[in-house]
């Protein structure tokens, strides 16, 4: 008799449990739940599961029939397994619908359809009728969860994961763009933000921060947000952001000063692609600021002449001795103004004069002041003979030749400004005294001689003149002695 | 007597005279003379802007190297390849105007105040220069080369 | 020498029978009295005029009247062209000097009255003249094509253009358009070397002709004398002797205004930027220029500038038309009146073109 009672139920809480499977709307999932797989074993906590859609509202078909095939009949909307686009497409039935997002109670967007469009993975794929990606390739098909879920393939931790799917495989780029690196997610991982986001931190960027997630544009995009115009304020979303660095502890004021120094102004003012975004000396997916006895090589990558004038210099061991972050120290790192000769010597206003003074480090002084003296007197120069050109030009006098020697005294000038990285005296000497100033001086010489010239014409003149007189007053003797002539005869 | 005196010193100034305005006269020819022919002679620069340069002899020319030459007051680069071809540009660089060289170790055009490089088509391809350099013509007359404006 | 020239006269002469032409020059007498060093003007007016089209010829060797060459050729003629600056500072001092012979010219002929009959058309064909060499110097000045000669032909033209009726028409025939351009100067240049030339020439034909056949004028009080009691002094060789040493004198003059103050470069015109503060035109338009500034902006009806033009035009038609209504000294009296007018008009133009200057 207790046998029956538990046989009984056991048998009752069967039927009962089987009768709740069996009454949930969703057959297909009934059905598919039994026979077991990946796609039903991952629907179970499917966000689309939990809010009460059913396999129907995807693959189409009758949901609440229980007879396969009366539940996947084609006159019912049956779609079976959508391949390509049609993949897409269904998840747009709803979530390109603001209407449909909200009735489910959504405040989610609904552009993600008309980014993947203009985007690169928005393209054609090599078997030209599909796009390349379709939602699924990041978000999952059957286990999707929400974007702030951690077990999301697209949550920040797991982001770098799922777009090296395909971007760190050289087999399927290969099929794209033989071209494009696939290194990012190695080069990732040993990057500031890579670590951090391997400890598990979601706030440093990772894949979708600085590409985007839908509208993807290629880098050489004008409208791409890694476009090199656009970058700087790519990174300043979060690097400018007080609130979001505040525990990390390092400054945010960088993209302001960024913005005006000559690098910000050449880039985001005049459009000078030649200038440096942030990734051109701190790198983009192995972002990291460079070491302090590394500035100088990379400053040097564009700077090739002050580098390697300043590694041979007495400045690169000091500095590095000191830990001085070598040219950061007199140019700064963000906010590098433009450099006028303002910045040499002994002033207030001169770098020089922050470590060089008579009694500390005299020497440096003593080189900080001639060298500045130096050029100052070559600029005067320069200009003197430039002044002293114009002036016999507007005379008349033929100057092209000193015009075209005067440019010697420009050259050396721009030259001096490189050679003061050298921080060597007779280095500098050689190209201002030597080359400069000799130039000058044979141009104020040369000038010079060409104003003499037009004063000279006043001498042949007085050649002209005086033998114009003598005919004028040879003329008036004649006409004297003729008219007495005239006179006597009559 | 003293009329054959006056009528002598009137001689002698006749004579004084006619030597004067002879003199005068011939003196004032020169001088009228003189700048005009020399102004109707045409000058060294014949063109008011010069549009072509006699460069040199082609065996002026080493391969593989260029040469700075004068175009009016404006510096042109002349350089010789190793196919002995030659191409010429402007040689101001277009960043801050300095004068740029040819480096035969590097293949390229480069100027020595900023590492700015351009390629032999007279590209910028590296470095501040932000425009490329102006291509001129090279012509070669008998053994002679002209350096000419693109008309 | 004689020799040769006696014989190479008579070579022609038996082709084309000068002679009687030379019989009838050798007659022509001027006379002698207080006043005939102003006879001098006329001659020396002819010579800066030949002198002119000479150094003009020579400038259009080397000149190029386009805008974009034409600063460059005179830059070129300054200083690659041997005596090129000589030649050009000559040019242009020459035309200063010719404007203003021509000036002393017409007022000693104006004050002598030797208008008056039978000389009407000499005096006509001389105001024509000298209306010439104004355009002539207006054309000519903007050939360099500088700053200050940009803005001074932008500024004249407007001027004209401020007649009433013709005024727009003529600026626009003048500009080559709406704005001074490099059409302007094509036809400014195109004025100065072909058109004003050749338009001159033949009315200083005339002019010259008039004054051959009918002689030079005496003044008033010698008319009356008998033809014994005046002085006078055989053209051929006297005067034309004289009339050549105050030539060279002047040629003089010319070369030492040109050394010492040879004609300025100045810079290449900017049709974009602004005028240069202070734009004058060149001083023989200058009291002109200063007489219609102080025209209140309006008179009545009608703009002070049009007003300043329109009495500029008929002080302008009086004085062409002076030998016809001055009845006085057609009929050999002496006329008061006129001789103030004419005191007024030097006072007037003298006193306003130091204003202007000053100014």
């Amino acid at each position: 008799m207790k046998n029956l009672l538990i046989l009984l139920i056991i048998f009752t809480l069967g039927n009962v449990t089987y009768g709740i499977q069996a009454s949930s709307k969703d057959q297909c999932y009934n059905c598919h739940a039994e026979l077991g797989g990946e796609p039903a074993e991952l629907f179970k906590n499917d966000i689309h599961r939990k809010i009460g859609l059913s396999c129907s509202n995807c693959h189409g078909g009758n949901s609440s029939s229980d007879d396969m095939e009366a539940s996947m009949d084609k006159k019912k909307g049956f779609i079976g397994v959508p391949k390509g686009n049609e993949i897409t497409d269904v998840c747009i039935k709803c979530h390109a619908s603001e209407e449909k997002m909200a009735a489910f109670g959504f405040k989610i967007p609904t552009n993600q359809f008309e980014l993947l469009k203009t985007s690169v993975h928005g393209g054609l794929s090599t078997n030209g009728k599909d796009r390349i990606v379709q939602c699924i390739n990041c978000h999952g098909a059957h286990g999707i969860v929400k974007v702030t879920n951690r077990r999301s393939p697209v949550y920040p931790l797991n982001i770098p994961k799922t777009c090296s799917k395909c971007h760190s495989s050289s087999v399927f780029m290969r099929n794209y763009n033989p071209g494009l690196a696939i290194d990012q997610y190695d080069k990732y991982r040993t990057s500031v933000h890579g670590i951090l986001n391997a400890k598990g931190d979601p706030k440093p960027a990772e894949c979708a921060s600085c590409h985007g997630s839908h509208g993807i544009k290629s880098t050489k995009d004008l409208n791409s947000s890694v476009y090199p115009v656009n970058l700087p304020s790519t990174c300043a979303k979060c690097h400018s952001d007080k609130k979001y660095m505040a525990k990390y502890k390092i400054p945010t004021d960088q993209f302001e000063k960024y913005s005006q120094s000559v690098h910000g102004i050449a880039l985001l003012k005049k459009k000078d692609l030649g200038a440096p975004a942030c990734n051109s000396c701190h790198g983009n997916h192995a972002a990291t600021p460079p070491g302090i006895s590394s500035i100088s090589k990379v400053c040097g990558t564009c700077h090739a002449l002050n580098a390697e004038l300043f590694a041979s210099s007495p400045h690169k061991k000091a500095f590095d001795e000191k830990h001085y972050p070598e040219c950061e120290t007199c140019h700064s790192n963000h906010l590098i103004i433009t450099t006028t000769d303002k910045l040499l010597g002994t002033s207030k206003d001169a770098v020089c004069s922050k470590c060089h003074t008579q009694e500390k480090l005299p020497k440096g002084y003593e080189a900080a002041k001639d060298m500045r003296n130096m050029i100052d007197s070559l600029k005067t120069a320069q200009q003197f003979a430039s002044k002293l050109i114009d002036e016999a030009e507007q005379k008349g006098m033929e100057v092209e030749d000193e015009k075209f020697h005067l440019r010697d005294a420009h050259q050396a000038v721009l030259e001096a400004r490189t050679a003061v990285h050298s921080f060597n005296r007779k280095k500098f000497d050689d190209i201002v005294v030597k080359k400069g100033l000799s130039v000058t001086t044979e141009v104020i010489r040369d000038a010079r001689a060409s104003i003499d010239d037009y004063y000279f014409r006043r001498k042949g003149l007085g050649v002209a003149l005086i033998v114009t007189i003598l005919l004028a007053i040879g003329l008036y003797l004649f006409i004297k002695r003729y008219e007495k002539d005239q006179e006597n005869n009559s | 007597m003293e009329e054959n005196r006056s009528s002598l010193e009137q001689t002698s100034r006749r004579g004084f005279l006619k030597y004067l305005l002879t003199g005068g006269l011939i003196g004032f020819a020169a001088s009228i003379f003189y700048p005009l022919f020399s102004y109707l002679k045409p000058p060294k620069q014949t063109e008011v802007e010069v549009s072509s340069v006699l460069a040199g002899k082609i065996t002026d020319f080493e391969l593989d190297k260029g040469k700075i030459i004068k175009f009016g007051s404006k510096p042109v680069i002349l350089i010789r390849l190793k196919d002995k071809t030659f191409r010429a540009f402007d040689a101001t660089c277009t960043h801050l105007a300095c004068t740029v060289q040819f480096r035969s170790d590097l293949g390229v055009i480069w100027c020595a105040c900023h590492n700015g490089k351009y390629d032999l088509n007279g590209r910028n391809i590296s470095g501040p220069p932000p425009r490329p350099l102006t291509e001129l013509n090279v012509i070669q007359k008998g053994n002679e080369i002209y350096i000419s404006k693109n008309a | 020498m004689k020799n040769l020239l006696q014989k190479f006269y008579k070579w022609v002469d038996e082709r084309v029978e000068v002679n009687g032409l030379v019989e009838y020059m050798g007659k022509k007498y001027v006379p002698v009295h207080r006043n005939s060093i102003w006879y001098y003007f006329g001659g020396v007016s002819l010579f800066l005029f030949i002198i002119q089209v000479v150094t003009g010829i020579l400038l259009l060797f080397y000149y190029k009247g386009s805008s974009d060459l034409a600063f460059e050729s005179v830059k070129f003629i300054m200083s690659k062209v041997q005596f090129g600056w000589l030649v050009r500072s000559i040019h242009a001092w020459s035309a200063n000097l010719f404007i203003l012979s021509a000036f002393i010219h017409m007022f000693s002929v104006y004050f002598e009255k030797s208008y008056r009959y039978p000389r009407e058309m000499t005096w006509v064909t001389g105001f024509i003249m000298f209306l010439l060499a104004l355009f002539f110097g207006f054309s000519g000045y903007l050939l360099p094509w500088n700053e200050l000669s940009f803005f001074a032909t932008r500024v004249g033209s407007d001027i004209a253009g401020a007649v009433p009726v013709i005024g727009p028409p003529l600026k626009t025939f003048i500009r080559g358009g709406a704005d001074v351009t490099g059409a302007t100067l094509s036809r400014l240049f195109g004025f100065h070397v072909a058109l004003l030339p050749g338009i001159f020439t033949i009315i200083l034909g005339i002019h010259l002709l008039l004054i051959q056949r009918q002689g030079i004028s005496e003044p008033l009080h010698m008319e009356k004398k008998k033809e014994k009691e005046k002085k006078k002094m055989p053209f051929f060789p006297n005067f034309m002797l004289r009339d050549l040493l105050l030539w060279l004198i002047v040629l003089n003059i010319l070369a030492v205004l040109a050394v010492y103050f040879p004609a300025e470069l100045g810079h290449k015109a900017d049709p974009f930027s602004s005028a240069p503060a202070g734009i004058k035109p060149e001083w023989y338009f200058l009291f002109m220029f200063q007489t219609l500034k102080y025209f209140p902006g309006h008179v009545l009806f009608i703009e002070g500038e049009v007003l300043g033009i329109l009495l500029f035009g008929v002080a302008g038609l009086l004085w062409l038309l002076v030998p016809f209504w001055d009845r006085k000294s057609a009929r050999g009296e002496h006329n008061r009146f006129i001789n103030y007018l004419g005191i007024f008009a030097v006072m007037f133009i003298i006193i306003l073109t130091i204003l202007g200057w000053v100014s």
